[in-house]
């Protein structure tokens, strides 16, 4: 009897011991990738969640592109870092990957790789470091793409040095529309911004497209602005400037160029995308009507800039944590009920094949739009070493062109700085 | 006999009376003196300790003079410390003077009024940094900021100023907003000083014919100096230490025209992960301040005399 006793003492001691294990706590932080950054869907993508598994909760704290970085370094140093961090290859592999921090989530690819490759190879070879060692595991990817008013354009009798149907031109027509552009009044025509890193895609991708530079070498060991195609490309910004036929602003970023276009201000934007446009539909002044471009490029063949968004894992060190992260991760992209929504929040477009349209029929069926550009998607090239002090270097560049700068000197200290 | 026996038992009982209050002081003080060394002495010490090392997200190995031999050569570094200097040295004058100024004004007035000038001088003071960004950045926008309208309109300029995106106007921009940012307590600091200011003496100086001049040399000049030792090391200390403003508004831009020491040292610790050596530029920091500090300590002194 003692030991009946005693054996069920030990086993309702147990019960909570158990209950206790099965629960799970994780932390999620998500940079404002559409509306990754809206509460109220974060929260609807967990109660999902939660419905299928309500033994793991999440924490989920927002981050933005001003002050994210530093709280992410700030809890890598403090040894706080969340369980998993939304965000894109440069951060989650060619910075905090590449620092060790990162757990290698390659499991997490077994049976989606194909899916992945099959949407784009380069997404694929973006979420893995040189050694293979995957350390994203990617929801969503677009081409980053510059924007024209159209209305401005048809008012300059400008709209027959653009393709409409592929929403390309060359960098010869480019600079006919500004002419036309300058001619009919509307000025100033655009603004390159150089204020800082904010929105720097569309800057770099204006200016290695013109002549069809490169912006790193093939195997992203270096970077390469130092050429004649880029040199050729700076200068002719440069030379428009200073003939006044662009504009060149040291004092605003990608986010305030974004406003002047909205408000009517410059016709052409640098910066634009498929989210952008659903975030910045209702600040639309009335004679602005959206017409998204592809950079001009030499050739009419643009290489664009990639966005690639998905998930990574930090390494703290808990083995249960770390599963129960993998779970979440895994319901959000693959989960047959929820990947299509978890796209779908984002504003861009899916990293896996079988997804096809996430907004055919949808109030977002506009985003589909910017599929056309999918095809251009270009070499992504973030997650080269030393990308973060890149950054800077990048707008400092364009600030000593823009000021007077002899190009082909200012390149050299640029590259020289960029590749320390 | 009862008095002599009953002297040390007193002294027994102060010296335990005494005891217990230090005790007591010491424990009121305890919280204060626990933040006071875990936020602020502990954060000093592990800075130059840091400063001594090759400290990133990856590394972390003792580099002796390293970072402060790689800072007298970093020619960006030199830009920030010139820029920081040029800010405290316009900065921190014109601060002074003009609360002073004001604050002499201000004093004189009914006192609903002062309160009214007071609370508005302050306002800049309790707004936050990126509520008064914003509005400065609106007011210096280059296409449509109130700045370039107004100066248009009085026929100033014939074409917009790109304000903060020249070097020559973007460090003038930068200070500007540090004075409006600054005057609030020193505008406080000093209608409270005036007030406090013996009035029989001015009466005094008034009947034996002292001019305003005189009178405010004479009289009120050394009575508010403590005050004015208070706000220049406090506006030295704020000036010196400028960061929100540049973050917000230029990223030390155009081409490091308003790049400061502090927006530097965030930039190596925070972007580059180079903790080590954005410690060791705290450290210099540090001794500037200490230094400027001390000189106007000095100065102060000696002013009064």
């Amino acid at each position: 009897m003692k030991k009946l006793l005693a054996l069920l003492l030990c086993m309702m001691l147990m019960i909570p011991a158990f209950a206790v294990a099965e629960d799970v706590e994780i932390t999620l932080w998500t940079y404002p990738i559409g509306s990754w950054g809206n509460e109220e869907t974060v929260n609807g993508i967990i109660a999902n969640f939660n419905a299928v598994h309500p033994e793991i909760k999440v924490k989920v704290q927002y981050l933005d592109y001003a002050s994210g970085d530093d709280q992410v370094t700030t809890a890598i140093e403090a040894k706080t870092t969340p369980d998993i961090v939304m965000e894109g290859p440069e951060r989650l592999v060619a910075n905090w990957g590449a620092a060790g921090k990162m757990l290698d989530i390659s499991d997490l690819w077994a049976d989606t790789k194909d899916d992945i490759i099959a949407a784009s190879p380069a997404v694929e070879a973006a979420c893995k470091n040189g050694e293979g060692i995957y350390y994203e595991y990617p929801l969503c990817m677009t081409t980053h793409c510059m924007v024209i008013n159209y209305n401005d354009f048809e008012a300059a009798g400008a709209l027959q040095y653009i393709d409409e149907a592929t929403h390309t031109w060359t960098t010869d027509n480019f600079l006919k529309a500004l002419d036309a552009l300058n001619e009919a009044g509307f000025q100033p025509t655009a603004v390159v911004y150089c204020g800082g890193q904010g929105g720097d895609q569309g800057t770099r991708a204006l200016v290695t497209n013109l002549y069809s530079g490169q912006f790193t070498n093939a195997d992203h060991t270096g970077y390469t602005m130092n050429t004649e195609a880029n040199i050729k490309a700076l200068t002719l910004l440069q030379t428009l400037v200073n003939e006044g036929k662009l504009d060149a602003d040291p004092g605003i970023v990608a986010g305030d160029e974004i406003a002047l276009f909205c408000n009517s201000t410059i016709s052409i934007g640098f910066c634009w995308n498929a989210s952008a446009a659903v975030s910045n539909k209702a600040s639309l002044a009335d004679d602005v009507k959206v017409f998204p471009m592809a950079f001009p490029s030499d050739d009419g063949v643009p290489e664009l800039q990639g966005g690639i968004w998905g998930f990574g894992l930090f390494d703290n060190g808990d083995e249960a944590k770390a599963a129960a992260a993998k779970t979440f991760v895994k319901f959000v992209c693959d989960d047959p009920s929820q990947a299509a929504a978890s796209v779908y929040a984002s504003g861009f477009f899916p990293t896996r094949a079988s997804l096809g349209d996430v907004y055919a029929g949808t109030e977002k069926a506009e985003n589909g739009d910017y599929a056309i550009f999918m095809p251009f998607l270009g070499d992504y090239y973030q997650v080269t070493p030393n990308w973060a002090a890149q950054r800077t270097e990048w707008w400092n560049l364009l600030q000593r062109v823009f000021a007077g700068g002899d190009v082909a000197a200012e390149v050299a200290v640029y590259e020289a700085n960029a590749n320390k | 006999m009862q008095k002599t026996a009953r002297l040390p038992r007193q002294s027994v009982a102060m010296k335990q009376s005494r005891r217990r209050e230090n005790i007591a002081g010491y424990l009121f003080m305890a919280p204060s003196l626990l933040f006071f060394l875990g936020f602020v002495i502990f954060p000093m010490v592990m800075c130059l300790v840091y400063s001594f090392t090759d400290y990133t997200m990856t590394s972390f190995s003792f580099a002796g003079f390293d970072n402060y031999k790689r800072m007298f050569q970093d020619a960006i570094f030199g830009k920030a410390l010139w820029n920081t200097i040029i800010l405290v040295l316009i900065s921190v004058p014109v601060t002074c003077f003009f609360s002073l100024w004001a604050a002499s004004i201000i004093s004189k007035l009914h006192d609903r009024t002062t309160s009214f000038f007071r609370c508005v001088f302050y306002l800049p003071v309790v707004t936050g940094s990126v509520a008064v960004t914003v509005v400065w950045k609106w007011i210096f926008n280059r296409y449509y900021g109130v700045l370039n309208y107004l100066c248009m309109n009085l026929g100033l300029i014939s074409r917009n100023m790109n304000w903060l995106g020249d070097a020559s106007t973007a460090l003038g921009c930068i200070i500007t907003i540090l004075l409006t940012t600054s005057v609030g307590q020193p505008i406080v600091l000093y209608v409270s000083a005036l007030n406090n200011v013996d009035q029989s003496l001015v009466e005094a100086a008034s009947v034996d014919g002292a001019t305003n001049l005189q009178t405010f040399w004479r009289i009120k000049w050394p009575q508010i100096m403590p005050t004015t030792l208070y706000i220049l090391v406090i506006t030295t200390i704020n000036s010196f230490q400028c960061f929100a403003l540049i973050q917000l508004l230029t990223s030390g831009g155009p081409n490091h025209a308003t790049e400061t020491i502090m927006y530097y040292i965030y930039y190596n610790a925070f972007k580059l992960q180079s903790y080590g050596y954005g410690s060791s530029m705290g450290i210099i920091l540090a001794l500037i301040i200490a230094a400027f500090s001390a000189l106007q300590f000095k100065v102060a002194k000696t002013d009064n005399g």
